[in-house]
């Protein structure tokens, strides 16, 4: 490893594993206990909330997909299991960053093998990475932007494989790291490169062994897999069960052990009560933000202040108190999670508007810009947003009610999924929209793409070239500091223009019976799903 | 088919002694149909809440009190509060206007359009019988729910789009109903006399055979009332109906309340009896008027 | 009488046409791209349109309206329903797999509702406007009024608070664990059974109640037949005509009491599987689903309209 990556990576890891000490181990006794010897056997039994809609990860972006199918599959690197948001190798055993930055090779772990007993060789690595960077005609890659900066990867031999950029990037070995990004062997790639929406073909520690649609999932121990004595676990089987009340009430029943994306906290309160000491509640802050993306391109809100107005009218302070114990939205922060390392500073947080600590302030200021802007009695809105329950609902009538009293009239328009893309991404048929922020990590390439001219995830539809230049600018920005600086740049230019209004951050409760061992919930429902250290100290 | 309901004519329209007076009429539904009697009462409680619930509801049903959510029921709360310190009582007032315009437009306009087409089909015959029928059929054969459902989610959630969703279903079951009433009627030698006399078909129409449906339609109508209210709470489970903020029964019982049904059980408790009170009533009510209404169930 | 069930046989042809036809025009009028929300995840997705575009194609759905629904139309017409857009399997497969809990859930809930209604209706009818009359039309009244879905979910929680227990989440069929398949299925099968056995006393009570007014029945008073007689032997054996018709033609309330018990407590059936598919835009799985319920519907009318027909020749020659 280069020096100087090794001194920014030594330096991310402190920064993060603080905040995280802080937050996790307070809250989660299985991290604590992770040193414990974990016990063989025993099948874990989980519930989840959507079936995926087809098994290859590549082409899917859902917790529904990625929950079920990780512990199948091997990836080049990953997020720590146990230290956020440090990367660490999987199938690669290590690697290295020549000083100009611009060339990674990567040595491939050797007897990793694929479940049908061939090989994991640098071959498959290649063939994996080229068809999510380049993919030939014909075959979907929906996260081929994330690597615009790969030029080319290499395989000079089977342990080997290289990564060629166009430019030094600060986010390509967490872009490496995405749990999306499984290992697909080459031979079944060319045969068919959407073989694996149907079907499982990995090198993970567990083993497919059946999935009916709208029932279950399960996967059984791999006894060959590449790390000597794991997985501690037989297997693992998924209930798909899209009510929450069902899930809760599966694990309060023991009909299963763990809810690994999260509970509504009325449900865990209730859980904890009957169950006490025999449940464990891992509360960690999520790498997701509930906000509205405000439409730039049609009236009113081409009007930067009636867009400020609507920003100043949500007091998010008392959001976070209002709406933390009925849908898990707490945390009041920019466009990067609070609390993470690329955080804005609190004092020039506050400073911007929406976060100002004064409501009643943000409030008359509202009313005189909204009255400035030709609404001096108020007007009406449409805020369209997503028919599921929680937190969207919830969300959009704290912001109606909060909105009232500065004379805006919001009408909520819940819309089915569909309806919901369509109008957001495709027409930009709306005025306010619920727009949530979810990615698998604290990454400005991965949240702050999205705010730059002509990005599908620009629901806005805004176009600020400052913003365009800070994004690319901070892309190549090696030095943690320097690229800081222009991380919070491109988060006041958004804030201060109103182009988009952040909401709360969100919080994650995972629940699992304490039997379910050294298992940490990471800040995302995307990582840390291969289960190959989770064990269970009793059947 | 034999006429399913004896023939009322404009011209003798109380075959049966003298006439009552409406008084007389009410009282002796109230003697002979006590439980209908019961579901009026019910019907006209909701009607006053709902008419002056300005004046009743204690609170703003829209307005959140931060520092109460999930208050108990209490002298300044009777029914609670909500999670976000609503007040439950008023919502459940403010929601009996959104349940009576639901189930009251939605089953009017269901069973007048699908009356309207059944008179139309009975009377017209012929091609246009024939291509009303299939169009009903292959309505009738769309499973309702789905249909609704489908509707619901073109249009978009909004109270009057749930109406019209609630609403397209009746048409074809409340088409049959009048359609089979309207051709016993015309096929009736008094009415084919009258026809062949030469009255003029407008008078046949309005004379004869609307008279003679509407028994079968009013029924239709009280049966299909309730049976609305309830499919607006289905439609809100599935995340369909009513959209929050807006006080609504269904929506006030699905949503996010199965989840503090536990922990404030008065959030969903009292719009749960209130559903069912008022759809009761309305049930009780149909019932009993159909038992009144059709001579077929009449106490000889 | 063969020229009836001639014409009978005819007439299906329009309506499951027109349910055909009708079923794709919905799906297409919907609002919302099928391939956006494949693409989309449960995050905004970062797509861009020529991979919109890439994904249309292979799912065969960039092609004119016109030539897709000649295409659904032939293969309904040798009975291929397509593939799922989701899963990319055969609808007809997809539907298998959950069919046979929705027909368990069905005909026990029939059963069941059948059981309690038949004889709850007569003894209705029989004693009209008597306390017992009262009392079980409050209920089945009652019993119609409460949303099924609260009465499910109220299950689930109260057996969980009180007992700690609750329902296998995975089905057994019977045949394989009767008794799991029991545990199961009862709360479901009372949920739906309940308001099922509401619909059939109300109306097994006023077709007794009609029955009752018939001269045939007046004569047997009048000739002194003891109650019993004439209620078991005439009453009933005249309404139970009807109460199958009901049976039958209440099918499509079935169906929709599938849907939101089938969510509520998350059974893997048809019902959930068609509300499912809308919110997905699968179009496939919705018009296969409900061409296959319309054509259940409109056979199980067309039995019905025959027997009728069987019994009572004036029909025929109508």
């Amino acid at each position: 490893m280069a020096p100087r990556i090794q001194r920014h990576g030594l330096a991310v890891t402190l920064a993060a594993l603080a905040v995280l000490v802080a937050s996790v181990v307070a809250a989660t006794p299985a991290a604590a206990r992770a040193a414990e010897t974990g016990r063989r056997g025993g099948v874990l039994l989980a519930v989840i909330g959507a079936d995926p809609p087809s098994l290859d990860p590549h082409q899917e972006s859902t917790f529904a997909n990625i929950q079920l199918v990780a512990p199948l599959y091997s990836t080049l690197l990953q997020i720590d299991p146990y230290g956020y948001p440090k990367i660490v190798g999987d199938a690669a055993s290590e690697w290295k960053i020549a000083p100009d930055g611009i060339t990674y090779t990567f040595k491939i772990r050797h007897g990793i093998r694929f479940h049908d007993g061939s090989p994991l060789t640098a071959a498959d690595v290649k063939a994996t990475y080229d068809k999510i960077v380049s993919p030939p005609a014909g075959v979907l890659s929906i996260r081929k932007n994330a690597y615009t900066e790969v030029a080319s990867i290499e395989a000079p031999d089977p342990s080997t494989v290289v990564f060629r950029l166009t430019f030094p990037s600060a986010s390509l070995l967490n872009n490496l790291a995405s749990p999306w990004n499984v290992i697909y062997p080459k031979t079944y790639l060319d045969k068919d490169p959407n073989y694996f929406k149907t079907n499982v073909m990995g090198s993970g520690p567990f083993k497919f062994k059946a999935y009916t649609r709208g029932a279950t999932f399960e996967g059984v121990r791999n006894p060959d897999y590449f790390v000597k004595d794991r997985p501690y676990l037989d297997g693992y089987k998924f209930f798909i069960s899209p009510e929450t009340s069902v899930r809760a009430a599966a694990i309060r029943s023991g009909r299963a052990y763990i809810e690994f994306r999260d509970l509504p906290n009325a449900e865990v309160e209730a859980i904890k009560k009957q169950l006490g000491d025999k449940i464990v509640v891992q509360t960690t802050p999520m790498t997701g933000q509930f906000g509205i993306a405000i439409n730039n391109a049609a009236k009113p809100f081409n009007d930067v202040r009636v867009r400020k107005a609507v920003t100043l009218g949500l007091d998010r302070y008392t959001a976070g108190k209002v709406l933390y114990g009925i849908t898990g939205l707490k945390l009041v922060g920019g466009l990067m999670r609070p609390g993470s390392e690329w955080a804005m500073p609190e004092a020039e947080l506050q400073k911007l508007p929406g976060f100002w600590t004064d409501a009643e302030k943000s409030r008359t200021e509202a009313k005189r810009l909204l009255a400035e802007a030709g609404y001096p009695n108020g007007l009406k809105v449409v805020l369209k947003n997503r028919n599921v329950k929680l937190p969207y609902q919830d969300f959009a009538v704290f912001a109606i009610q909060e909105w009232r009293r500065i004379g805006i009239e919001a009408e909520n328009r819940p819309l089915e999924t569909a309806a919901w893309f369509n109008d957001g991404q495709n027409t930009g048929n709306f005025e306010l929209i619920i727009a949530p922020t979810v990615e698998f990590m604290d990454d400005p390439d991965q949240f702050l793409g999205r705010y730059v001219t002509g990005s599908t995830q620009n629901w806005g539809r805004y176009s600020d070239p400052r913003l365009d230049d800070l994004f690319s600018r901070q892309a190549r920005t090696l030095e943690p500091a320097e690229r800081q600086k222009l991380v919070n740049e491109l988060q006041k230019v958004v804030l201060e223009n109103a182009y988009y209004m952040p909401g709360l951050w969100w919080m994650r409760n995972v629940v699992h019976w304490a039997k379910v061992k050294n298992y940490v919930a990471q800040p995302s429902h995307y990582t840390n799903q291969k289960l190959q250290d989770v064990w269970l100290s009793e059947d | 088919m034999s006429a399913p309901y004896p023939l009322v004519h404009a011209t003798a329209s109380a075959p049966l002694g003298q006439r009552l007076t409406v008084a007389e009429e009410v009282l002796k539904f109230v003697r002979t149909k006590p439980l209908g009697a019961g579901g009026a009462l019910i019907i006209l409680g909701m009607m006053l809440v709902a008419l002056f619930a300005e004046a009743l509801a204690p609170y703003d049903p829209y307005r959140g009190d931060y520092g109460l959510q999930f208050a108990r029921p209490s002298v300044d709360h009777w029914f609670g509060t909500d999670e976000f310190g609503r007040d439950v009582l008023s919502r459940v007032m403010y929601g009996a206007r959104i349940a009576l315009f639901v189930g009251f437009v939605a089953s009017f306009a269901g069973c007048t359009l699908g009356g309207l087409l059944g008179v139309v089909s009975a009377y017209w015959g012929g091609k246009v019988d024939l291509i009303l029928e299939r169009l009903m059929d292959v309505l009738l054969a769309f499973p309702q729910l789905i249909l609704a459902l489908a509707i619901a989610s073109i249009l978009g959630p909004a109270v009057q789009n749930v109406v019209v969703a609630v609403a397209i279903p009746i048409i074809p079951r409340a088409a049959r109903v009048v359609r089979a009433t309207a051709l016993s009627v015309k096929e009736n030698p008094y009415v084919e006399a009258v026809q062949a006399l030469g009255a003029l078909r407008r008078r046949v129409v309005l004379r004869h055979i609307v008279p003679n449906v509407m028994a079968p339609y009013i029924i239709m109508l009280t049966a299909q009332l309730g049976g609305a209210i309830l499919t607006e709470a289905a439609l809100s489970y599935l995340g369909l109906g009513t959209a929050e903020p807006t006080p609504s029964w269904g929506l006030m019982l699905s949503g996010s309340a199965p989840s503090y049904a536990e922990k404030a059980p008065w959030i969903a408790l009292f719009p749960g009896i209130a559903i069912s009170l008022g759809v009761f009533g309305f049930n009780l009510f149909g019932d009993s008027l159909r038992d009144a209404l059709d001579p077929k169930l009449r106490k000889t | 009488m063969r020229t009836y069930v001639a014409k009978r046989l005819l007439l299906i042809i329009p309506t499951l046409l027109g349910v055909a036809s009708l079923v794709f025009v919905i799906m297409r009028v919907i609002p919302g791209d099928v391939t956006l929300l494949i693409l989309g995840g449960d995050q905004a997705g970062r797509i861009d349109p020529a991979q919109i575009a890439a994904m249309k194609r292979r799912l065969g759905i960039d092609q004119p309206l016109l030539v897709q629904f000649g295409t659904w139309l032939w293969g309904v017409l040798r009975f291929d329903f397509g593939t799922s857009l989701w899963s990319g399997r055969p609808v007809v497969e997809e539907l298998l797999i959950r069919l046979p809990l929705s027909l368990e859930l069905a005909f026990a809930a029939t059963l069941v509702s059948v059981l309690i209604a038949i004889p709850c209706g007569m003894l209705s009818a029989v004693r009209q406007d008597t306390w017992v009359d009262y009392v079980i039309r409050v209920i089945s009244i009652g019993g119609l009024a409460i949303p099924s879905f609260w009465v499910g979910i109220l299950c689930i929680l109260f057996l969980v608070i009180y007992f700690g227990w609750g329902p296998p989440l995975e089905y057994t069929p019977p045949w394989v664990d009767p008794w799991a398949n029991f545990q199961q299925m009862v709360w479901p099968v009372v949920t739906v059974g309940y308001r099922y056995a509401a619909v059939t006393t109300r109306m097994t009570r006023s077709t007794v109640l009609e029955v009752l007014r018939e001269d045939y029945i007046r004569t047997a008073w009048a000739k002194g037949l003891r109650e019993r007689a004439i209620v078991v032997r005439h009453a009933l054996k005249n309404a139970m005509l009807p109460v199958i018709t009901l049976i039958g033609t209440e099918f499509a309330f079935l169906i929709g009491g599938l849907v939101v018990t089938e969510t509520v407590f998350t059974l893997n059936g048809v019902g959930r599987f068609v509300v499912d598919a809308v919110a997905r835009r699968d179009y496939p799985v919705v018009q296969a689903l409900v061409f296959l319920i319309a054509f259940g519907f409109v056979i199980v009318n067309l039995l019905v309209d025959l027997t009728y027909a069987w019994f009572d020749p004036r029909i025929r020659y109508r």
